[in-house]
């Protein structure tokens, strides 16, 4: 097994690239190929050769890729933790269930010549609708070092994920959804003092959930992302039994400051979870920016 | 006229006495020319004006408000020379007694009807500055230090009990960046703690007997004004660059403290823009201006963002630490766990540099290297699910939980003078 790590990273050079998830700054292939979706297991759901998968076995500690301690209130391990975070609401999160990062409980990196680096995390998130915090989760986060934004490579696992129950929210989302005379719709969601309609909040959190694939893919080690707004949804036909939904979407990049715009399109069902079939980045000025003149008393 | 004067002189002085504001009155002028501005002076060197905005009649310029304190028997006095000079004016308190007894009488000291719960537009902010000072002279004066490059005035609030001498101060500022909402929120309410909580909290009380706090409720006046009306994701000035239609500078990018040499852009449409230079921006330069001029009373400096969760001291600039690190690290460590005892939120400790990022030009970096050792920059709530789209529900916990860590550092400020 050590033998064949070696001769893998061996070869790592001879590599080119990233397969299925080729991301070039402007737009994401669909994410169909990506969603593997198997309850209680999390696979990484890259299409991924045997020597991407070798890289991203459980790291045996050796000198020659020394691991370094991190400290757990330094924004490295909060920017890979934040990535895991991203992989995990896409994997796992639903209209009624969203993420975040609670508690990072340890971290170390390490750096792999002619890679990039590996980082270890072990956490908590927090579900945001029910409050329950799921404690430990280890992740693994390989960045790699390319010319081109490349999305983080990502193997995640949590206990007592399952314990999260909401399939029946879910559904219950799902048929309230499908049976609406009108088509969904929403701008500004949060507004600009913060509030969401009632009807609109799972909305909001299907757009987090689809915004996460975007942030995941977008994320290196200087960025920090979150949704910052959704600016506006509109429910689409749906085909199948997928309900589908058309979004733009604002994103706040904590270490550059910058927001950017996203389109994208969001599939859901609650046995097939959420899919981003198309996204793509909308030129700075593109869209009106939201206004709070209407909010004044 | 010199005789109404005299009589009117000698009239205040035989008044004085334990009602001596029984029907005192305070005015705001508004000079617009030179001789409005003559007549304010010349009606300070024979009666007894007490001005409350600006500091003296040296200060009085044309387009800049007065405010004066009069007695009852001056007032006609006043009035007529308002009425011959065709002065605009208004009065701001009819009656200085009662408004004081009413401080006194009422638990809501603050303005009436104002709303510290919710997220407040530039105009009701610069109106409660007036008000708030107006209905508590004991504790709060007011000041312009500038304008804003649009030329929106920046007003100062004063907080601390009259003692006739200087004491040493802590400065606060909110807003530095404009879609910062909770920040400027949160200066409202620590002013309305401060107000409503003086004589009956014991931390209080001894804060502003033994203290002053400068409070600058909105730093980035322009940015926060177009926050309202055109972009709700504003974080710069509203400064021109020269070159570009790209608007605005990062305010925290454009302090004296290794101006530009990480963490900041030089490019005009960035969001962390630099600046022409160091304190390019009038803001910037009217903040530091009053914090180096006042430099030998300043002890503290706090400096209020969102969002992240996060208290931060120096160095963003740099990762080498402070040579204070160790003692700022243990109050940082300190007000945070304040904070924590009251909803369980959770802050992160440490200097900017490795916390969140290396970013050069910050102010608390500047005021530290200038010698305010306590130098702290809040990032308050949440992390990241609403940002800087904080719901208004959540304005009062967030305030009552940052007072703590607030009051924490005080503490130790008072404790540990320099």
């Amino acid at each position: 097994m050590r033998w064949t790590l070696w001769i893998v990273l061996g070869l790592f050079p001879l590599v080119d690239g990233h397969p299925t998830l080729k991301t070039n700054q402007n737009s994401l292939e669909t994410a169909d190929a990506a969603l593997n979706h198997q309850s209680g297991s999390l696979n990484s759901v890259l299409h991924l050769d045997d020597t991407e998968k070798a890289a991203l076995e459980p790291t045996r500690v050796d000198p020659a890729f020394p691991m370094k301690e991190l400290n757990t209130s330094h924004y490295p391990a909060t920017r890979a933790a934040r990535v895991a975070q991203h992989y995990l609401n896409y994997h796992h999160g639903s209209p009624s269930k969203w993420f975040m990062v609670h508690d990072i409980k340890k971290a170390s990196s390490e750096d792999i010549p002619e890679v990039g680096t590996k980082y270890h995390i072990q956490f908590s998130v927090q579900e945001q609708a029910t409050k329950e915090i799921v404690g430990n989760c280890t992740a693994e986060i390989l960045f790699r070092q390319t010319e081109e934004q490349s999305a983080p490579e990502v193997n995640c696992t949590c206990d007592d994920l399952l314990k999260i129950k909401t399939s029946d929210a879910d559904h219950a989302l799902y048929h309230h959804i499908k049976h609406q005379p009108e088509p969904m719709a929403g701008t500004d969601i949060p507004d600009s003092q913060g509030n969401i309609p009632k009807e609109m909040e799972p909305l909001w959190y299907l757009g987090g959930i689809g915004a996460s694939f975007i942030m995941w893919q977008q994320s290196n080690e200087s960025t920090l992302y979150n949704m910052a707004h959704v600016h506006s949804v509109k429910q689409l036909n749906s085909e199948n039994d997928l309900l589908a939904f058309e979004y733009v979407v604002l994103l706040h990049d904590m270490v550059s400051q910058e927001i950017i715009h996203w389109h994208m399109q969001v599939a859901w069902n609650p046995t097939q979870g959420v899919k981003v079939t198309q996204c793509h980045l909308l030129p700075k000025g593109t869209m009106k920016q939201p206004s709070a003149e209407k909010h004044k008393i | 006229m010199k005789v109404l004067l005299l009589l009117g002189f000698i009239a205040t002085a035989l008044t004085a006495g334990p009602s001596a504001f029984d029907g005192a009155k305070v005015y705001r002028l508004k000079p617009q020319y030179e001789g409005h501005v003559e007549a304010i002076k010349n009606l300070a060197s024979i009666i007894q004006v007490d001005f409350w905005s600006p500091d003296n009649e040296e200060m009085v310029a044309a387009h800049t408000n007065v405010d004066i304190h009069v007695s009852a028997e001056q007032a006609p006095l006043l009035e007529t020379l308002l009425q011959q000079s065709g002065m605009e004016h208004e009065v701001l308190i009819e009656d200085l007694q009662s408004a004081m007894k009413n401080q006194f009488d009422n638990k809501q000291r603050s303005t009436a009807g104002y709303n510290y719960e919710k997220y407040n537009t530039f105009e009701k902010i610069e109106a409660w500055t007036a008000s708030i000072t107006a209905e508590n002279p004991n504790l709060v004066s007011r000041s312009q230090i500038g304008s804003s490059f649009e030329g929106r005035p920046m007003y100062l609030l004063k907080l601390g009990k009259r003692t006739g001498s200087s004491k040493p101060a802590i400065f606060v500022d909110c807003g530095i960046h404009a879609r910062e909402w909770i920040s400027p929120a949160f200066c409202q309410w620590f002013v309305k703690e401060a107000v409503t909580t003086y004589g009956s909290d014991a931390e209080m009380t001894r804060l502003l007997d033994n203290m002053d706090v400068f409070v600058l409720p909105v730093f980035n006046v322009d940015g926060y004004a177009y926050t309202w009306s055109k972009d709700r994701m504003w974080r710069k000035t509203r400064s021109k660059n020269s070159g570009t239609t790209c608007i605005g500078t990062d305010p925290n990018r454009n302090f004296n403290a290794g101006w530009c040499i990480i963490g900041a852009s030089n490019k005009p449409c960035s969001e962390t823009y630099c600046g022409s230079k160091a304190e390019s921006e009038v803001e910037v330069k009217a903040v530091a201006d009053f914090i180096r001029a006042n430099r030998s009373i300043i002890k503290a400096y706090l400096t209020v963002h969102s969002y992240s969760q996060l208290l931060l001291f120096p160095y963003s600039y740099t990762t080498a630490l402070a040579a204070h690190h160790s003692e700022l690290l243990a109050v940082a460590e300190g007000a945070s766990n304040a904070l924590a005892t009251l909803y369980g939120t959770r802050y992160t400790s440490g200097p900017g540099a490795v916390t969140i990022y290396p970013a050069a030009g910050g102010s608390d970096d500047w005021a530290y290297d200038l010698g305010v050792k306590y130098s702290f920059t809040f990032e308050l709530r949440d992390t990241g699910r609403y940002g800087f789209l904080l719901p208004e529900s959540q304005i009062r916990p967030t305030c009552q939980e940052t007072m703590l860590a607030v009051k924490y550092i005080a503490k130790h400020v008072q404790d540990n003078l320099y």
